[in-house]
């Protein structure tokens, strides 16, 4: 077990390792000058302009550029942000991630629960009206675009009813000494239609694959048993048929861990949440590299973690996984 | 006695309800497009730096509502309370000695020195240092007066004295090496001298200044001044829209004037502001700077263009009221746009004429002219991210169809777009600057000594140049060289100049004695105040 946690971890490493390189390189690559668009609309002499490309050693070789990197990199050091400037990257991330982490999770939340319980009510009343109906909005939900339903949520709910705030994560005249619940529910308001946006989108893979999921094993004999055994319907659908339906959701969870930190860069940029999809999509926008890099490897360690956490996941869960 | 104690408990009552019923005091939340991580003078770029940058940093002296930069007399006391000219080459400013620094300390005419030097020297800065060029030295004549002496006598000495570097804190500053000033806590943490102190930044999301209770030109009824920052168009709108902001500040469309016309808090306030766009004409060859450009470098084919373009229509589709047609390289707030002449007049059948004059005529029945195997093909960029000129990329390809001139349209990531001009790979480039007040920018843009720099169009007629040295250096007739120097500029047609959007400013109607100048929007916040009737909780008790 622990061979195979140490064989599954340098794997990932190296991977990580090989996918920081070619985002370096590709980024470097792309057109797009981020020190000329500081030029747009204002006359900047060229000789500040190539002070800026020295500070930022973008003046170097790719193969140069790249070693300093990484070397700051291991250090914790992703430079300093081309827009941001002279906020430190590793700063700047630190700052958006607690707003990305949190509308992950409430997305993930709605998933677990609302996705997985759907799905597997519509597993237990296979070809009933509720299975269609809910069947053809998973449908309709999977096949809604994110930005098109933000701008929805947002017109009415904000700006037509007043009911919810149409952006930002907290009340910008809210009192710094305000009370913690105060806050959280400040907060709580703004969290609605970003999670509701995303859950939308994402809450029909769940339910499907529940639904799959739990058609086979509502099938096999175990359960057949246990109602054999008089045990109550909920009993034998959450006690004993739920749990060995789970290894689809397990690995779907898995694929969608980079959604934690990631956040949807479209539904945070028409949100204005301050997470890192939002400071991604201006950095790309930008062209600001150090930022951009920082945020890309995060997603990609998050993509890798989420690989190890689903097959430690499986092992624990499936004791044939541990013998094979 | 007890009913006098009575009475005179009432009458407290009511004095105080009185009271609070005519306090005009409040808060106010303003959407901005970015993050303001460095608002302090010189160091910052980007219009959200320079917006914050321009409330906690007061100048020597505001510009006056004209924005007239000649016209010593009309600029508005802030820092310096008076100056004076004792010789055509030196001017005299007397500090007001109740300004302080917001940690308590004077400001005195070190600051001002110590500010006005660090700009001056070019291993600091060379784009301070070139609009600084004619200053030639700055001394301090005791703790309360500032001599600024000029290589030379021209009418923008006072603008380029006090505009370009509002003092910054010598005594905070003067020990930090220059190259470290930029990274130092002082950018994060400002201290300035103006009516807002530095409050508290929330990355991403918004940044609160606070009041300066005794600021020295009078107490600002807004205690809390609060910017969301907001970076699509989209999401600024929507914050506006749903009652989280009460101010915002852009160049907007017709179509989106209509759902803030629909709310009933929400009034529009316009002004003329700096910003032009225009169609700039490559002179060299698509990405060769070595060749003249095969068909625009021919300046009748670039005064056809121009004549075949009907701007007033364009602006009106895009703008409705709130734009304007350019008749000139500057926005509609310049001065020089009231004495710049007329652009070449919107006339196709004139137009056609010209481009068959130059042997352009359309062989092969296609709809495009021709000339020795050439077709008349040109690629118009632009940046994707900015709407006008999307919404009139199109109509524009349209309108230099009907002349004959097939036009490619390039709509490109900015930064792409950015590379691409400063390397002069586009044939028309769909330009926008948001310019100085002064006019004497236009050096840099359209003078041969802007080839290689800001000139990526590599524009250089020397008519032009000796016409805008004449104006740039004038002490008299002043307007007559202006003049001369717009008309040997449109005479050649660099660029067919298209539209000045007005600077459209979306206030709630709570607010009273709204002033908001064209070049910087958020500077006189302190004079606002609200109306008694029309508070909100958010304004405070």
């Amino acid at each position: 077990m622990i061979g195979w946690l140490v064989r599954r971890v340098l794997q990932a490493a190296v991977t990580f390792a090989a996918v920081t390189i070619l985002l370096f390189v590709m980024m470097r690559l792309a057109p797009g000058d981020p020190l000329q668009r500081l030029t747009e609309d204002r006359p900047m002499a060229p000789a500040d302009v190539a002070r800026l490309r020295r500070l930022y050693g973008l003046d170097q070789p790719i193969s140069t550029q790249l070693g300093t990197f990484a070397a700051a990199a291991v250090q914790g050091d992703f430079g300093t942000s081309i827009e941001y400037r002279p906020v430190a990257v590793a700063d700047l991330v630190a700052s958006r991630i607690g707003a990305s982490l949190l509308l992950g999770l409430a997305v993930l939340l709605v998933n677990l629960t609302l996705g997985v319980w759907l799905g597997v009510v519509q597993a237990r009343r296979r070809g009933s009206a509720i299975d269609r109906w809910l069947t053809r909005l998973a449908l309709a939900s999977y096949a809604t675009p994110s930005f098109w339903l933000a701008l929805m949520l947002v017109s009415f709910f904000a700006i037509k009813w007043r009911l919810l705030p149409a952006g930002q994560m907290t009340d910008p005249l809210l009192p710094s000494d305000a009370n913690p619940l105060t806050k959280a529910l400040d907060v709580a308001r703004h969290l609605v239609l970003p999670t509701i946006t995303l859950s939308v989108v994402t809450i029909a893979a769940t339910m499907r694959y529940q639904r799959t999921a739990m058609l086979e094993v509502l099938r096999l004999d175990y359960v057949r048993a246990a109602r054999a055994r008089g045990l109550s319907e909920r009993q034998v659908i959450w006690r004993h048929a739920w749990r060995n339906a789970l290894f689809p959701i397990l690995t779907l969870f898995g694929l969608w861990l980079p959604l934690l930190v990631s956040g949807s860069v479209f539904v945070e940029q028409i949100f204005n949440w301050p997470g890192l999809g939002s400071l991604a999509y201006a950095a790309i926008a930008a062209r600001d590299y150090p930022v951009l890099m920082a945020t890309t490897m995060l997603v990609s360690a998050a993509v890798l973690l989420g690989g190890v956490l689903t097959d430690l996941a499986h092992l624990g869960l499936d004791p044939r996984t541990r013998q094979a | 006695m007890r009913r006098a104690q009575l009475v005179a408990a009432t009458l407290l009552l009511v004095t105080r309800a009185a009271a609070q019923q005519n306090k005009d005091t409040g808060t106010i939340t303003v959407v901005i497009g970015a993050e303001p991580t460095t608002p302090i003078p010189t160091l910052s770029s980007g219009k959200a730096n320079v917006d914050v940058g321009n409330i906690l940093f007061l100048p020597l002296a505001w510009l006056g509502p004209k924005l007239n930069t000649t016209d010593e007399k009309s600029f508005v006391p802030a820092l310096a309370r008076r100056w004076t000219r004792p010789d055509p080459t030196t001017l005299v400013f007397e500090l007001d000695p109740r300004a302080k620094w917001h940690d308590g300390v004077p400001v005195t005419s070190a600051d001002v020195v110590w500010s006005l030097n660090r700009a001056r020297d070019s291993a600091i800065s060379k784009t301070y240092a070139r609009r600084l060029r004619d200053i030639s030295s700055v001394a301090a004549d005791g703790p309360g007066r500032v001599i600024v002496r000029f290589r030379q006598p021209y009418a923008e000495q006072m603008y380029d004295a006090v505009y370009h570097v509002p003092p910054l804190p010598a005594h905070l500053l003067d020990t930090i090496p220059p190259d470290r000033l930029e990274s130092s806590s002082f950018v994060t943490h400002p201290v300035g001298n103006g009516p807002y102190r530095w409050g508290k930044l929330d990355p991403g999301q918004k940044l609160e200044l606070v009041s300066v209770p005794d600021f020295f030109l009078g107490r600002p009824k807004l205690e809390r001044v609060v910017f969301l920052i907001a970076r699509g168009a989209e999401a600024q709108l929507n914050l506006l829209l749903d009652g989280s902001a009460d101010a915002f500040e852009a160049a907007v469309l017709a179509r989106q004037i209509t759902s803030i016309v629909e709310q009933p808090n929400l009034r529009i306030l316009t002004n003329p502001w700096l910003s032009v766009s225009y169609l700039l004409f490559n002179r060299t060859a698509y990405g060769d700077r070595t060749k003249p450009h095969p068909i625009l470098a021919d300046r009748d084919v670039r005064r056809a263009l121009v004549m075949g373009l009907d701007r007033a229509r364009l602006v009106r589709a895009a703008f409705g009221p709130y734009g304007a047609e350019a008749n000139g390289p500057m926005g509609q707030a310049s001065w020089i746009r009231r004495i710049a002449p007329k652009q070449l007049p919107y006339d196709p059948a004139r137009a056609r004429a010209l481009l068959r004059t130059r042997g352009w005529r359309d062989l092969d029945g296609d709809g495009v002219l021709e000339k020795n195997g050439v077709s008349l093909t040109l690629r118009l960029a632009y940046p994707g991210s900015n709407i006008p000129r999307v919404a009139l990329a199109e109509p524009i390809q349209q309108m230099w169809k009907g002349l004959g001139v097939q036009i490619e349209l390039s709509r490109l990531d900015g930064p792409i777009w950015a590379e691409r001009r400063g390397k002069g790979e586009f044939d028309i480039d769909f330009s926008q600057v948001n310019l100085d007040p002064s006019p004497s920018g236009l050096v840099q843009s359209w003078s041969c000594s802007g080839v290689g720099a800001s000139n990526v169009a590599q524009i250089c007629n020397p008519e032009f140049d000796r016409a805008l040295g004449n104006a740039v250096r004038a002490t008299t007739n002043v307007n007559v060289l202006w003049r001369d120097a717009l008309a040997a500029l449109q005479a050649d047609a660099p660029a067919a100049f298209v539209f000045t959007p007005t600077q459209t400013v979306v206030v709630h109607t709570r607010y009273r004695n709204v002033i908001v100048p064209a070049d910087m929007p958020w500077a006189q916040l302190w004079r606002w105040s609200v109306d008694p009737a029309k508070r909100l909780p958010r304004d405070g008790r």
